[in-house]
């Protein structure tokens, strides 16, 4: 009885003495400061190799999305602070706005570079992560973007897009020609050196591309950058080349007088088998949904280029895009759920778009900044590599996938087209 | 004779009345003193005849984009522009035939504090109006009449603006990221303590949300009748970094 009056005593002033709860949902996601402090080179041989290793890191950082790479400009380093948490102020870092501090030492013995690359917290005074590698000195850069991945591996828990491939079509004196070249435009290799050469698509180990070396448009590969063999010659041209995920399949567009019909055929180009079937009209532009199961395309059987989904076998055909009447060049996001392409809006602007699989909802990523087009993802999704004129010629850009943080690749200036991005 | 002149009435007497007299007349001035103290002390808002009203107009709705057409870009709208700080002038004394208008922000019956003033003008100054309600709130919800529930809507609405978190979260671990926050604030407004009580187990997400209160204070100070709860036993917010 004792204890129940108590109880009846105690209840109605526990819950007066309640904390108040609110609820907060739906962070503004954004990317994380981070200061990259200039890289201490220990000896001359690692001075010299100093700047190309810098620059690349920061490249890799700031191109990434995940980080807002703060100004040099904006702070002043001490030059006497160390590299270990003990030795670092970071109240200093903080003070600028500093959420993650990068520090790195450079040595060189003989031929071999070696870094050393700490992250530290700065909010809470403490080294997250060390790591070390080495590589030929004259590979700073790829030394660099190993060390980047390191880092952007420990907060995302993916494989960094640094030390992935891209390939691109440039106009040259004689026509166009294929480059395969490393995730930031550098250490570029020329493919071909004749003839237009357009539509290049990376497989593992190779680039296949259309090519009129033969004359006729049809498709052909370079296998470790070597001589270009043909890979699949059908109808008046071969276009469009898309590897499926598994590096197994191959889809095309093969033209023949009026009509475009989608193939799939052998990695190796045998056993092409047509999947759509509408004569008079356009199929173009396959890209593979990213379990392969599915490919987006490109086809005018409703008057106007629309972007359009199928099974694999040309099953279920289901039109995705509805406003706008001219939509091309989709790329399935490797995350599955969108599909990015390019459109030309109302006031004759080509702008990068993307379209939802299962809702069809669109959203807008580039806008008021020229003529933006031919979308190509990163192996994990996070980025999208396209073409851009607001420059001038049309260039090459990057950008996350929701179209922020939009940068153009630090390479020389030509006519660049048809992007292609694979690790 | 000398008796006569004893009872004289023109003969000067000792009186009693002249203290009395004189604390009559300090008493009549300490009191007009006190009075004209007191009419300036809780004097109302000085009204400005000179002021000329301010007129706005809305805009009127446009039409609705063509949903044939493809969407133009969400954007954030533009930064407002950063207003100048408010000086406060202390007001002279008004006469007492003043006329008292009951406004938002004046309270008639307190004495203009200069200090608080001041504070409120550098806090706005340095800070972007807080909204009424919660920014994720219904047009037409009155959850935030009453007081209490309007500051706790004026503390979410701060925080959120400021709960920044990393883009280096992976997306499949942000749908299940939740952290619990315990603050407390003083009677002024200023944050008392701020604790991580249930920590996500995401270091990123953990010092975000702690930094999202630490950058959101120092808040309005709270009403009378909240003042002492956030004082004492505070009040939790739970972050989750997804819908």
């Amino acid at each position: 009885m004792t204890r129940l009056l108590l109880a009846a005593l105690c209840v109605p002033s526990l819950a007066f003495a309640q904390q108040a709860v609110i609820e907060i949902n739906k962070a503004n996601f954004r990317p994380m400061p981070l200061a990259v402090a200039a890289p201490v080179a220990q000896d001359d041989a690692a001075k010299r190799a100093s700047a190309e290793f810098d620059s690349t890191l920061l490249y890799d950082f700031t191109a990434c999305g995940l980080f807002q790479v703060l100004d040099r400009k904006g702070y002043l380093a001490d030059a006497k602070e160390g590299v270990t948490a003990g030795s670092i102020a970071f109240n200093r870092w903080s003070d600028v706005g500093a959420e993650a501090l990068v520090k790195t030492q450079l040595s060189a013995d003989g031929d071999t570079l070696r870094a050393d690359l700490r992250l530290f917290a700065v909010g809470a005074g403490r080294e997250d992560l060390k790591v070390s590698d080495s590589a030929p000195s004259k590979d700073a850069r790829r030394l660099a973007h190993k060390l980047a991945n390191a880092v952007y591996r420990f907060y995302t828990r993916e494989t960094g897009p640094f030390e992935t491939r891209i390939t691109w079509s440039r106009k040259s004196a004689q026509g166009r020609d294929i480059y395969v070249a490393d995730w930031d435009g550098k250490n570029a290799q020329r493919i071909t050196s004749d003839s237009v050469n357009v539509l290049p698509a990376l497989t593992r180990g190779g680039v296949a591309f259309t090519s009129y070396r033969q004359k006729k448009p049809f498709l052909f590969i370079s296998r470790a950058g070597g001589e270009p063999t043909l890979l699949l010659a059908k109808g008046a041209m071969v276009t469009g080349a898309a590897f499926s995920p598994d590096g197994k399949r191959l889809a095309v567009s093969v033209t023949e007088g009026e009509n475009a019909e989608i193939y799939v055929a052998n990695a190796d180009g045998s056993d092409p088998k047509k999947v759509t079937d509408t004569k008079f009209f356009l199929n173009t532009s396959p890209s593979w949904s990213p379990d392969g199961k599915r490919l987006a395309f490109v086809s005018n059987r409703a008057g106007t280029p629309q972007i359009y989904v199928m099974g694999a076998d040309g099953s279920g055909v289901k039109r995705l895009t509805f406003q706008g009447n001219y939509n091309t060049t989709p790329a399935w996001s490797p995350r599955g759920e969108v599909i990015a392409f390019t459109a030309r809006d109302e006031r004759n602007a080509f702008d990068l778009f993307t379209v939802n699989v299962e809702t069809g909802k669109i959203a807008r990523l580039t806008q008021d900044a020229a003529n933006n087009e031919e979308p190509a993802y990163s192996p994990s999704g996070r980025l999208i590599l396209f073409t851009s004129t607001r420059t001038g010629s049309r260039q090459l850009f990057v950008m996350t996938a929701d179209g922020q943080n939009q940068l153009a690749l630090p390479v020389e200036k030509g006519d660049y087209a048809t992007p292609d991005w694979a690790e | 004779m000398e008796a006569r002149a004893d009872y004289s009435l023109l003969r000067p007497r000792p009186s009693g009345l002249l203290p009395w007299l004189i604390l009559s007349v300090a008493g009549h001035v300490l009191l007009t003193a006190g009075g004209l103290v007191l009419s300036w002390a809780f004097a109302g808002p000085k009204v400005d005849l000179e002021q000329q009203p301010i007129k706005a107009s809305l805009v009127r709705l446009g039409k609705p984009r063509d949903e044939k057409l493809l969407p133009r870009k969400e954007e954030e709208p533009p930064p407002a522009p950063p207003k100048p700080a408010e000086v406060p002038v202390p007001a002279p004394a008004p006469p007492s035939n003043a006329v008292k208008i009951p406004s938002k922000d004046a309270k008639p019956e307190k004495a203009p504090d200069t200090k608080k003033s001041l504070f409120d003008a550098l806090n706005k100054a340095s800070k972007p109006a807080e909204l009424e309600g919660a920014l994720d709130g219904d047009p037409h919800g009155d959850s935030a009449v009453q007081e209490g529930e309007r500051y706790y809507g004026l503390l979410k609405s701060v925080v959120q603006r400021n709960y920044d978190v990393s883009d280096a979260i992976p997306e499949a671990e942000r749908r299940t990221l939740k952290a619990e926050v315990a603050l407390w604030i003083g009677p002024g407004g200023e944050l008392v303590e701020v604790k991580l009580t249930k920590p996500s187990g995401n270091e990123l997400f953990d010092s975000a949300v702690v930094g999202a209160v630490k950058k959101a204070a120092p808040f309005t100070p709270p009403p009378p009748n909240l003042a002492e709860s956030l004082k004492k036993r505070g009040v939790a917010i739970v972050f989750r970094a997804t819908d």
